[in-house]
């Protein structure tokens, strides 16, 4: 049936079932379905945008239903001031973040070569291993560390949350780096071989930087979990080394949740990530789900 | 060098970082589990106990056995929720095109907020006053318009299992939008030519070569359901009294609260039994394509 067709009153009972077959039927469908989609990504954004929005209203305005209101940049100001003091979560979510991939990286990238490239004794049991630490519940694994840096003085100190750090983003970063890799022909290593290259040369004026553009995917998808973290921080740290999640803990106060400036410390800790992570957006899947889905 | 030593050399490091931070840890609280391991006293751990934080776990302790069953309910909905909302959301996206790749774009975002922050967006969208989906939620379904949302056990629980599903849907869509791609169209448009309908074409072609995919993603979520804690500390911190304690959630009460760190790591071992079953299967899937 054609799109000029007769006025809909007219149409038999005949002609009715055949009105809803053909284009019409597929482009009520298109519509629905465009509805549908409009519907999930306003689902999914609005909890955002509300943050977004209350982080510009006045103390007043946030314990309001609105829409409409005078924006204030004051809050960002408020946030940074005492006794809240931001910068310092700012600062140590930086450092802990930058340090934890800065070492992560490199012994992944080794470790990632070598897996890919040559057959090891127990290599499989070993890849498995570092998958399973990945499940780990973080509460199990942070308990000994716990008791171990209260003996050692390391608890609050942000050495001491770098290094349960290299727990979360190891196994992530060893299997991420690990699919680069496996991805690159190996025939221009072989050629640069037979001529007279070691292994090491190799690797350092083939391999790297042909792996780059992976290496710095897998450090900003590190950047981003560490950046995340919360458990560790909330078990390790109470004044000098708090990051950011738990600085929101902050806005808790006597007299309740101080929203605005929870909304404002919200967008300085979301932000940077949505930058980072729309950046390497086609990763994202891949890398968390360890090479499983393809 | 030769390869012989150095593929060793190699991996060594990362070997020795993962043993450090991830498996000694492991055993360690194992260890503890077996002793008395209270924090206000000057060793630790204190007396050989053998099982017997585990005995008191099973046979004394309400809140164990409530915080299991906390988080097995909350696994289970959470995974099927966020499993079929997926699904459904990841059929509409695959056909792709402007708007639907716009929306993936967009998917990307709720997944790199911190769960901490998601459990605080959502103790604001449901604050009794002026949280947006407790209005929503008061006008679609009046009953609820009054009803403090984080006061109420069933509606608390409800809640962390929004935050929840809500963070997870878009890791999940955008799994199985790559699984939908692999599936092969013309078997699909056979099955059409053939005159199945959409519902069948679905059933009996789609479905059945999504499954590996779909297994790996449900025991991914599987897996961090059972882990929660973030979102359930900041939006709950466990209450009403303990009615969204998670076993992560009561893990951390019993170690920094009441100090009991020997207790509370024949807990947390409890927990990884469960986790190593998923595990085992999780690697089945990863190492069956190499």
């Amino acid at each position: 049936m054609t799109e000029q067709s007769t006025p809909e009153i007219e149409l038999s009972a005949a002609q009715s079932a055949e009105f809803w077959t053909g284009k019409r039927k597929q482009r009520f469908w298109r519509a629905i379905q465009a509805i549908l989609i409009l519907i999930a990504a306003f689902i999914m954004l609005i909890p955002i945008i509300w943050i977004f929005l209350a982080a510009f209203k006045s103390h007043v305005e946030v314990y309001q239903l609105r829409l409409f209101f005078t924006p204030t940049f004051e809050n960002f100001g408020t946030v940074f001031e005492d006794p809240y003091d931001l910068g310092s979560k700012l600062f140590n979510s930086t450092i802990v973040a930058f340090v934890t991939v800065i070492i992560a990286i490199p012994i992944a990238t080794m470790a990632a070569y070598s897996f890919s490239r040559f057959t090891l004794k127990f290599e499989t049991t070993i890849l498995v291993v570092i998958l399973a630490t990945q499940f780990v519940p973080a509460v199990v694994i942070i308990l000994p560390f716990f008791i171990m840096f209260r003996d050692l003085g390391l608890l609050d100190t942000r050495i001491g949350l770098i290094m349960v750090n290299l727990a979360i983003v190891m196994p992530f970063a060893i299997w991420m780096i690990k699919g680069f890799i496996d991805g690159i022909p190996m025939d221009t290593e072989e050629a640069a071989m037979v001529d007279g290259s070691s292994r090491l040369q190799v690797i350092k004026n083939i391999v790297l930087p042909m792996a780059a553009p992976g290496l710095v995917t897998a450090s900003i998808f590190c950047f981003i979990l560490a950046w995340n973290e919360f458990l560790f921080a909330l078990f390790l740290t109470n004044r000098e080394a708090t990051t950011l999640p738990i600085g929101l803990a902050l806005f808790r106060g006597e007299e309740g949740d101080l929203w605005n400036l929870l909304s404002a410390a919200g967008i300085i800790i979301m932000l940077p990530m949505f930058v980072l992570a729309l950046a390497i957006r086609k990763y994202f899947v891949q890398g968390m789900t360890m090479g499983a889905v393809r | 060098m030769r390869d012989q030593t150095l593929k060793y050399l190699l991996v060594a490091p990362a070997v020795l970082v993962v043993f450090a931070t991830a498996v000694w840890p492991l055993i360690e609280s194992l260890r503890f589990s077996f002793y008395q391991g209270r924090t206000d006293r000057g060793d630790f751990p204190q007396n050989w106990l053998g099982v017997e934080n585990y005995e008191w776990a099973f046979l004394y302790e309400p809140a164990f056995w409530n915080s299991v069953w906390v988080t097995g309910l909350y696994t289970v909905i959470t995974v099927a929720l966020t499993t079929l909302f997926a699904l459904g959301l990841a059929m509409l996206l695959a056909p792709g095109g402007k708007l639907r790749s716009g929306v993936q774009t967009l998917l990307i975002l709720p997944f790199a907020m911190s769960p901490a922050l998601i459990g605080v967006s959502f103790r604001f969208m449901f604050n009794p006053e002026f949280g947006l989906f407790d209005a929503f939620f008061g006008v679609v379904f009046p009953p609820l318009a009054d009803v403090s949302w984080l006061a109420d056990p069933d509606l608390a629980f409800a809640v962390i299992v929004m935050a929840d599903v809500w963070g997870w849907i878009p890791f999940l869509t955008l799994v199985l939008i790559g699984g939908l791609a692999s599936v092969p169209q013309d078997t699909i448009e056979a099955a059409q030519v053939d005159g199945a309908s959409g519902w069948r074409v679905f059933k009996d072609v789609t479905l059945p070569q999504l499954m590996p995919v779909l297994a790996v993603v449900i025991i991914l979520k599987a897996i961090f359901s059972l882990k929660t804690f973030d979102q359930v500390f900041m939006l709950t911190n466990g209450g009403p009294g303990t009615a969204t304690q998670t076993l992560s959630h009561y893990i951390y009460i019993t170690s920094t609260r009441y100090g009991q760190v020997g207790y509370a790591a024949s807990v947390a071992w409890l927990m990884v039994i469960p986790m190593m079953v998923l595990t085992y299967f999780y690697a089945k899937f990863v190492f069956k394509k190499d």
